[in-house]
C-alpha cells in the first residue's frame, strides 16, 4: 500500500515535469530564442504551481474525489497540450496566448496535486515521514522525466504523443486512486466512468496524433517537424534541429538556415551588383523573402515586386517570428510589393519592365513546375527585362543533375538571351547552379554590398568557372510541348537517390 | 411518408455519425442536361414534315449550305479571292459544326473536334490558314498552341502511366509494336497515304479488307497492340477495327510525320479555329437558317429557308452528304455513306480527383473502357496549378451498328448517360462523384463519316465528287473520314469549282 501510494506521487511528478518540458521545447521550436522560452515557461509554471498550492486550502470536502478530478483535468489539459499548441500555431495568430494559458492551467492543477495528496495521506503517516516520502518521490519523478524526455520521448514518440502518453498516465493514476482510496470515496463509480472517458479520449488522440503533428512527416524528415500545412498548392514543412531551421516544399528541401546565406547571396549579388542603376526588381517564386533580404541591401532599388503563388508562404514568412527574423522582415519592407499569383500567368497579363528579374522556383520535379523552366517562359520573361537588365535563374545542381542544368542554360539561350552560367557550394544542397541571362554582355561585379557573409569580389569571378565534372553536356532546350527537362531531371536524381 | 416520420431516439442516434462527419460520403447532386440537340430538326427533314414558306426572296450568285469547317473554309477562300456575292446558311445558332465549343466560369471547352495534327510541309492549305491566324510564323509554330507536355496517359493495371501505348508489355508485345511501326514507316514512305487523301492513289486493295482482318493477316495478335489500334479506329472513325477499312486504319498512322511535336490544340479545341474563321467571314453568315429544300430549276437554284428564299446560280453543299437526298430536289441517295453517332460530355470539376500514378495529361485514356477517355480543357493554360477544370468526355458508340446506337442515344435519358460516364470514370477516379458538379451531354446522331470496308475507293463515294448541276459537294465525308484537313480541302475545292462556273475563276 505505501509503495503504491508513493509510486503515484512519482508518476504525478513525472507528468508535471513532462508538460513543462513539452511547453518549453515546443515554444523554442516554434518561436526560437530557447533561453527566453524556457526561462519564462519554467517561471510561469512554478508560479502557477504556487497558485495551485495556495488554492488547495479552499478544497475542504471529499478530498479523494477532488484529487481524482484534478488528476483527470491534468490528464486532459496536459495530454492534449502539445496538440493544442501545434494547432494554435498552425491555425491562429494567438500562439503565445494559448501557450501561457496552457502553462498556467497545467501548473495550477499540478500545484494542487501534492498538497491535496499530502492531506489525504496525513492520517496514515507521521508528518515527518510523509513529507520526506512525498518529496523524495516527487524529486525522483522529476529526475526520471527529465532523463526520459530527451533520450526516449522526443526522438521516439515526438511531442504530441509524449504529452498524450503522460496524459494517459495521469488518468491511470486517477483510476488507480479510485481503488486505492475506495473506502474514502462515496461515488467511486461515477469517477471511474469519468476516468474511462478521459482514457478513451486520450487514446483516440493517440490514434489521430499523426494528423495533428503530421508525425507521418516526422518519419520523412530527419529533424523535428515544427510546422506542417497543406495549402491549396503545396505541402509546407518546417523542421528544426538546434539552430538549423529547414523549409521543405512537397518534401523537397528549399533552404537550411545554417547556409542559406550562401545560396541567396550567390543568387542575387553577381547580377544585381553588376547593375548599379537597377531600380525595379521582380522576384518570382521564393516566397521566403530571403532573396529580397539580399536585394534590400541596394539603396538604388526603388521597388521590388514579389510574385509568389502561395499566399500561405508569404504570410508565413511575413508574420512568423523566427522566419521573418531570418529574412529580416524583408516581406514587410515598404519597397516590397507582394503579389500572390501564378508567375507564368502574371507575366502574360502584365507589361511592366524590370532591371533585375529573379526566377527562384522549386526544381522541375513535375510537368507543372517544369513549365517555369521552358523556352516559352524565358521568352516571356525576356519581354519584361529592360534593355540593360539581367535575369537570374535557379537552375538545379550542375553536379548531380548535369544535363538538367545545361538544359536550363540552353532554354534561356533559346529565348534570345546571352547566358552566363555559374555555381556555388551550399553544404545542405551540394554544388548548386544558376544562370544569368542578358541582352548585353555581362561582366561579374567589381564591387559588392558590404556585410556579405560569403561572397567577395574575388570569389564572384571564380564561380563562373566550371570544373571538369560540371562542364557543359549536350542538352535539348526545354519546350512546353516536350518538357525534356522533367525527364532529364527525373533520370539524373534517380541515379543519385538509390 | 418519409417526411412525417417522428424523430425518435433511434433516428437521432442513427444521424449522430453523420453529424460528426463520420457518415459514408455520398455523391453530391450533379446538375446537367442534354445540349445542342438537333434530332427534332433532323427528323422533320427526314420525314418531310412541311416547313413554313419564306416571305422574302433574295437573289445571290452563291449559297453555302452548312457552317461547319467545310463551309467556313469555303467562305474563307471566296472572301480571300475577293468574291463577296454569297451567303453561308447555318441551321444552328453557332457555326462550327463538329468544331463547336462552349464555355463556363472555369474554361472554354470543345464539343467535338479538339485538335489538328501539326500540318506537314505538303499541307499547304492548312499552313496557309494557320499562318493567317498567327500560329505559324516564319516556319515556326507558336509554342502556346502546340500541345503542352504531358500529352497523353493511359490508365492500366490500376494506375496512370505516361503515353498511350501500354507499358509493361511482354517481349511479344514489344516485338509486335516494333514490327507495326516498321510496317507503318514503309507505308508512309510509299507516299500513298496523303493528306488530303485525294492526292494519294486512285484505289488500293487494302480498302477491301477490314483493319481487323489486315491485323490478322499480318499476324499482329498482341492484345495490347490490338487494343491500341482498335482504340485509334474508335477515336478517329467512331468504328471498331473490324468495321473500318484497313486503308483508312493505316492512313491514320501513315499519313503524318510532323516535324514538330504537337498537335495544335486550344482550350475550346477546334472551336478556336471555327471562331477565327467565323469572325473573318461574319458578313456572309446567316445562323439559324434551316435549309429545308433546294429546288433545281433550269437556270437557277432556289434555296429555301423558313424566312428567306435564296435564288442562286450555284450552291456549295457543305452539310453532311447524306442530307442531300432530303434537301435537294431529285438528288440520289448517298449510298454507302455511314456515320458514327457520338456522345460527348463536358464535366465541370470544382476539385481535382485523387489518382494514382502519372500526372493529369491533355488526353486521358482508360484501358478497355468502351468510351474514349477525356481531354482536360485547362491543359493549355500557362498556370502551374489546377484547382478546377472541365473535362471533355468522348464516347463513340462503336460497338453498335450506327442505327442501333442512334436509337440508344435517343432512348436513354440524361441520367442514364450521366451514370454511364461516371461509372466509366470511377475505375480510374474512385472519388469522381465528389469532384464533378455538372455534366452537360451532347448527342450527335451523325457525328462523323465512317470509312467502312470498301467505302474509301468505292464508286458510290466518288460520284459525289462531281457536282449535281451547279451544286458542289464539300463535306469532309467525301473523303471517307471527318478530319479538319479534309473538311478544309473539300470546302476550298468546292468553292473553287463554284467560282469557275460563276465565271469568276
Amino acid at each position: 500500500m505505501p509503495v503504491a501510494l508513493f509510486l503515484s506521487v512519482f508518476l504525478i511528478a513525472a507528468c508535471g515535469l513532462i508538460y513543462e518540458l513539452i511547453a518549453g521545447t515546443l515554444a523554442s521550436y516554434l518561436l526560437g530564442d530557447d533561453v527566453f522560452q524556457f526561462s519564462t515557461i519554467i517561471g510561469c509554471y512554478l508560479f502557477a504551481m504556487g497558485i495551485g498550492s495556495y488554492l488547495s486550502r479552499y478544497l475542504r470536502r471529499a478530498l479523494v474525489a477532488q484529487f481524482v478530478s484534478i488528476e483527470l483535468m491534468v490528464g486532459v489539459v496536459g495530454g492534449f497540450s502539445s496538440s493544442l499548441l501545434f494547432l494554435a500555431f498552425a491555425y491562429t495568430d494567438a500562439f503565445r496566448l494559448v501557450l501561457y494559458v496552457v502553462v498556467i492551467l497545467v501548473g495550477t492543477l499540478v500545484g494542487l496535486e501534492i498538497p491535496l495528496l499530502m492531506r489525504i495521506l496525513k492520517e496514515r503517516f507521521r508528518f515527518s515521514e510523509l513529507i520526506s516520502h512525498v518529496l523524495t518521490f516527487d524529486y525522483l519523478g522529476a529526475l526520471g522525466a527529465s532523463l526520459l524526455f530527451p533520450i526516449l520521448l522526443v526522438p521516439k514518440l515526438g511531442l504530441v504523443r509524449s504529452a498524450l502518453v503522460f496524459g494517459i498516465l495521469n488518468a491511470a493514476v486517477a483510476l488507480w486512486s479510485t481503488y486505492l482510496f475506495r473506502e474514502q470515496l462515496a461515488r467511486s463509480h461515477v469517477l471511474r466512468v469519468g476516468c474511462f472517458v478521459v482514457l478513451a479520449c486520450l487514446g483516440v488522440g493517440m490514434v489521430f496524433a499523426d494528423r495533428i503533428s503530421s508525425s507521418a512527416d516526422n518519419s520523412l524528415y530527419a529533424d523535428e517537424v515544427i510546422f506542417s500545412r497543406n495549402t491549396r498548392y503545396q505541402h509546407i514543412v518546417l523542421t528544426r534541429w538546434k539552430d538549423d531551421l529547414r523549409l521543405f516544399l512537397n518534401t523537397h528541401l528549399q533552404f537550411s538556415s545554417r547556409d542559406e546565406y550562401r545560396y541567396h547571396e550567390a543568387l542575387v549579388h553577381p547580377a544585381l551588383a553588376a547593375l548599379p542603376g537597377a531600380r525595379r526588381v521582380l522576384v518570382m517564386g521564393g516566397g521566403d523573402g530571403l532573396a529580397i533580404r539580399e536585394i534590400l541591401k541596394y539603396p538604388s532599388v526603388e521597388s521590388i515586386t514579389q510574385v509568389e503563388l502561395d499566399p500561405e508562404m508569404t504570410k508565413l514568412f511575413s508574420t512568423h517570428p523566427v522566419l521573418s527574423e531570418l529574412n529580416q522582415h524583408a516581406l514587410m519592407a515598404p519597397r516590397v510589393h507582394v503579389i500572390n499569383a501564378d508567375a507564368f500567368r502574371w507575366l502574360d497579363q502584365n507589361t511592366e519592365k524590370f532591371d533585375f528579374i529573379v526566377a527562384d522556383f522549386p526544381d522541375p520535379t513535375s510537368y507543372s513546375l517544369g513549365k517555369l523552366f521552358t523556352t516559352t517562359f524565358y521568352r516571356l520573361t525576356a519581354k519584361h527585362l529592360s534593355a540593360g537588365g539581367l535575369l537570374v535563374v535557379q537552375s538545379t545542381s550542375p553536379l548531380f543533375a548535369r544535363q538538367s542544368y545545361w538544359c536550363i542554360v540552353e532554354s534561356v539561350k533559346q529565348a534570345g538571351l546571352r547566358t552566363y552560367p555559374y555555381h556555388v557550394y551550399v553544404p545542405s544542397f551540394g554544388e548548386w547552379g544558376f544562370v544569368i541571362g542578358s541582352f548585353a554582355p555581362y561582366d561579374p561585379p567589381r564591387q559588392l554590398p558590404s556585410g556579405l557573409r560569403f561572397l567577395s569580389t574575388q570569389n564572384v569571378a571564380e564561380m563562373f568557372g566550371f570544373p571538369n565534372d560540371m562542364q557543359p553536356v549536350p542538352a535539348e532546350p526545354n519546350r512546353l510541348n516536350d518538357q525534356i527537362l522533367v525527364r532529364y531531371y527525373d533520370r539524373e536524381w534517380k541515379e543519385i537517390a538509390r | 411518408m418519409e417526411r412525417n416520420r417522428p424523430i425518435t431516439r433511434r433516428t437521432v442516434l442513427a444521424g449522430a455519425p453523420a453529424l460528426l462527419g463520420l457518415g459514408r460520403k455520398t455523391g453530391r447532386p450533379i446538375t446537367g442536361t442534354f445540349v445542342n440537340d438537333s434530332f427534332d430538326l433532323g427528323h422533320r427533314l427526314r420525314d418531310r414534315i412541311p416547313f413554313a414558306s419564306p416571305k422574302r426572296q433574295v437573289k445571290i450568285p452563291l449559297v453555302i449550305v452548312g457552317g461547319g469547317m467545310a463551309g467556313l473554309n469555303a467562305a474563307w477562300h471566296l472572301d480571300k479571292r475577293g468574291f463577296r456575292d454569297f451567303v453561308l446558311l447555318e441551321m444552328e445558332s453557332q457555326t462550327g459544326g463538329n468544331s463547336r465549343w462552349g464555355q463556363n466560369e472555369i474554361s472554354r471547352f470543345p464539343w467535338a473536334a479538339h485538335y489538328v495534327p501539326v500540318p506537314a510541309k505538303g499541307e499547304s492549305l492548312a499552313r496557309e490558314l494557320f499562318e493567317e491566324l498567327g500560329v505559324f510564323r516564319d516556319g515556326v509554330w507558336d509554342d502556346r498552341v502546340l500541345c503542352f507536355a504531358p500529352q497523353e496517359r493511359l490508365f492500366i493495371f490500376g494506375r496512370w502511366q505516361e503515353g498511350i501505348e501500354p507499358e509493361n508489355a511482354t517481349p511479344r508485345d514489344t516485338e509486335q509494336y516494333r514490327r507495326f511501326n516498321d510496317t507503318i514507316n514503309e507505308f508512309r514512305a510509299s507516299g500513298q497515304f496523303t493528306i488530303p487523301m485525294e492526292r494519294g492513289p486512285k484505289a488500293s486493295p487494302l480498302d477491301q479488307l477490314s483493319m481487323a482482318d489486315w491485323l490478322a493477316r499480318e499476324k499482329f495478335d498482341s492484345p495490347t497492340l490490338r487494343w491500341y489500334i482498335n482504340y485509334a479506329c474508335r477515336d478517329d472513325y467512331g468504328a471498331l477495327a473490324r468495321d473500318t477499312s484497313a486503308w483508312a486504319g493505316i492512313h491514320y498512322f501513315a499519313s503524318r510525320e510532323p516535324e514538330e511535336k504537337g498537335p495544335l490544340t486550344w482550350p475550346e479545341g477546334n472551336g478556336w479555329i471555327a471562331q477565327r474563321l467565323s469572325e473573318k467571314v461574319r458578313p456572309y453568315v446567316r445562323t439559324g437558317s434551316v435549309v429545308y429544300r433546294i429546288a433545281r430549276e433550269p437556270r437557277r437554284l432556289r434555296v429555301l429557308t423558313e424566312s428567306t428564299e435564296y435564288v442562286a446560280d450555284a450552291v456549295v453543299f457543305a452539310a453532311p452528304t447524306f442530307l442531300a437526298q432530303y434537301l435537294i430536289e431529285d438528288a440520289p441517295r448517298a449510298e454507302g455513306f455511314q456515320y458514327s453517332p457520338w456522345l460527348t460530355a463536358n464535366l465541370t470539376l470544382d476539385q481535382m480527383p485523387r489518382e494514382p500514378g502519372f500526372d493529369l495529361a491533355w488526353d486521358n485514356v482508360i484501358y478497355d473502357s468502351p468510351a474514349l477517355g477525356y481531354v482536360n480543357a485547362t491543359h493549355m493554360n500557362l498556370a502551374t496549378s489546377t484547382e478546377r477544370t472541365v473535362w471533355t468526355f468522348y464516347w463513340s458508340l462503336a460497338e453498335y451498328a450506327p442505327a442501333d446506337a442512334r436509337r440508344l442515344l435517343l432512348a436513354k435519358d440524361w441520367n442514364y448517360w450521366k451514370e454511364a460516364i461516371l461509372q466509366d470514370l470511377e475505375r480510374a477516379h474512385p472519388d469522381i462523384r465528389q469532384c464533378v458538379s455538372n455534366i452537360d451531354i451532347m448527342r450527335l446522331g451523325h457525328a462523323m463519316a465512317r470509312p467502312a470496308t470498301g467505302f474509301v475507293f468505292s464508286d458510290e463515294r466518288r460520284r459525289w465528287l462531281k457536282p449535281l448541276g451547279n451544286i458542289f459537294f464539300a463535306n469532309s465525308d467525301l473523303s471517307g473520314f471527318s478530319i479538319f484537313e479534309e473538311a478544309q480541302y473539300r470546302g476550298v475545292t468546292a468553292a473553287k469549282e463554284a467560282l469557275k462556273v460563276l465565271g469568276r475563276a
